[in-house]
């Protein structure tokens, strides 16, 4: 478990030198600012601009603070999980790519130290930044349209952050087990389109991972089917184990391709 | 001298290519193996499988007479382009690489630094590796490979991407490491491997085709034979029909090599002085590594 820590402290100063712990959080910060900011003044901006006939102004929704989040959420499930897919996607088959794997590869290492080590450290930044970003615009949308008890929140970004690490434990996993162009392209499908297909098909089952960022919401509004949520949840941690079994395997058997 | 490491018909398989076909030799311990062949030849798949990055199709690896043992502990492997975290100093990789070779932690950096000023990288132990040249590349390559004081030091190529200074350096470190280490290293220079060899491993399609100590190979390809340079075509010829041995002429300008039934030197000279033939330089030649390399590599 040494090679674990060693590991972790490699990624991380990879993640530390290469500005991605700066500039992911900053991404989903800057949605969690420009939701509420937009969404709260948005007549204004169309005003300024000009061009709106009078009686159309009237027209504008009033949201409520939980669809303000909400909103801010559909932002992360499709740009933000844009920037974790294509942030991450070259962790592992990057190495054996330009041959930076060949060095550790040789050194006795457990393969599970190697997966874990990059998993935790970007299970890190991805949660950080949703959570960072999640609580800036909790605070904007408090200031500007009201408050959302800190329950609901907590259980909101709590429901969401299993479904994060879902993904990112996808875009290893399938690092570990194809090349990058590959690893991107299934992780896109997987995440993002297979997310439609789930909301367009989807009534007829309510037990899915692709279904917990959708309960996640609900806590802002209510409470979820227990049942449901608990289910989902369930089997949503047990297919992050199962990728990272996947994942760890893969690392193992690609380590051949390595470039020497 | 024991055997530290032993491959028995080691073999790996593309598809239906045979990078490698059936190998059988032995390391013996505190001895050092140059491993040569032309491009192809199959001497960085060989050293990937010792490595433990690639895994034979068939046949072992046994270290120390162990056949299942995890290799990766004894080794330091030095690939022919090591690729570095260029985000790294040259300090950190190194110190990284001897604790994942399970060293403790204060000796690991203690020992990172010691290697890297041995390579002759102590200027810039906390450069990062994305500046460095080939050169030095190529010396962090050989100071990861040795910080944890492997038992088999295995390199590819270490020295073919180098100017002839920096591979004269780098030979020198690996003659001082040749005492406590035991190397097996591939080259196509075959001026260094004649440096630094107790074995020979001839590689050719993936085949061994010749093995043994320098003196030995040599004793087998080199049948040393007398050239006679002549003025002209024509005495060469002349020679060639007059000799009681079996002379090959080649060309028109009058090269004789002499090639079998090797007769004294005393006898060929007299035979020679009193044919009256224009005769411009007579020695007695023995082949260099590079003729038994072409002659080696070219047999069918």
């Amino acid at each position: 478990m040494r090679d674990l820590i060693v590991l972790f402290q490699k990624e991380w100063r990879e993640n530390t030198r290469n500005f991605k712990i700066l500039w992911i959080p900053l991404v989903f910060i800057f949605f969690g600012l420009s939701e509420p900011l937009t969404s709260y003044y948005l007549p204004q901006i169309l005003n300024a601009v000009g061009n709106i006939p009078e009686e159309a102004m009237f027209a504008f929704p009033e949201f409520t603070p939980s669809q303000v989040l909400m909103a801010t959420m559909g932002q992360y499930q499709f740009i933000g999980m844009l920037v974790l897919i294509l942030g991450f996607m070259g962790t592992i088959s990057r190495e054996r790519k330009n041959g930076t794997g060949t060095l550790l590869y040789v050194r006795p290492i457990s393969y599970v130290s190697y997966f874990l080590s990059k998993w935790k450290v970007v299970g890190i930044i991805a949660l950080a930044s949703v959570w960072l970003g999640l609580l800036t615009s909790w605070y904007y949308t408090g200031q500007l349209f009201g408050s959302i008890p800190a329950t609901d929140f907590l259980a909101f970004a709590g429901t969401y952050s299993v479904w994060i690490l879902f993904v990112v434990t996808i875009v290893l996993a399938m690092s570990a087990w194809l090349p990058t162009g590959g690893a991107a392209s299934l992780s896109l499908v997987l995440v993002l389109f297979v997310q439609i297909v789930d909301s367009l098909l989807g009534t007829y089952w309510t037990i899915s991972p692709w279904k917990v960022s959708t309960y996640a919401t609900q806590w802002l509004t209510g409470s979820p089917d227990t049942s449901d949520f608990w289910w989902s949840i369930g089997v949503t941690i047990l297919a992050i184990v199962a990728l990272v079994v996947f994942g760890v395997s893969m690392s193992k058997r690609n380590a051949s391709k390595t470039k020497v | 001298m024991s055997a530290l490491l032993e491959a028995n018909q080691l073999t790996k398989i593309y598809g239906k290519e045979y990078a490698v076909n059936q190998l059988n030799f032995v390391l013996e311990e505190g001895t050092a193996t140059a491993l040569i062949g032309p491009n192809g030849a199959g001497k960085t798949t060989t050293l990937s499988m010792l490595a433990g990055l690639l895994k034979p199709t068939q046949g072992s690896i046994s270290l120390n007479g162990e056949q299942r043992a995890d290799v990766r502990e004894s080794i330091g492997f030095l690939p022919q382009y090591p690729q570095f975290f260029s985000w790294l100093t040259a300090l950190e990789f190194t110190e990284m690489a001897a604790k994942l070779s399970g060293m403790e932690t204060r000796s690991a950096k203690l020992e990172a630094q010691k290697t890297l000023e041995f390579v002759g990288l102590g200027e810039a132990l906390r450069k990062k590796t994305g500046t460095f040249s080939g050169g030095m590349k190529q010396r962090l390559g050989l100071a990861q490979a040795i910080v944890h004081r492997p038992k088999l030091l295995l390199l590819d190529e270490p020295v073919s991407a180098l100017d002839p200074v920096g591979r004269r350096e780098i030979m020198n470190l690996l003659k001082s490491l040749q005492q406590n280490m035991t190397i097996l290293y591939s080259t196509h220079i075959l001026n260094d491997a004649e440096e630094m060899t107790d074995q020979l491993l001839f590689l050719r399609k993936g085949r061994l085709v010749e093995k043994g100590s320098i003196g030995d190979v040599r004793a087998k390809y080199d049948h040393p034979r007398y050239r006679v340079e002549f003025g002209s075509a024509e005495d060469a010829k002349t020679f060639s029909l007059a000799a009681p041995w079996h002379v090959a002429v080649e060309g028109t300008i009058g090269f004789i090599d002499i090639i079998q039934d090797m007769p004294v030197m005393s006898d060929m000279l007299k035979l020679l002085g009193e044919s009256g033939l224009d005769i411009r330089k007579a020695e007695r030649q023995t082949a260099s590594l590079e003729e038994i390399f072409m002659k080696v590599a070219g047999q069918a």
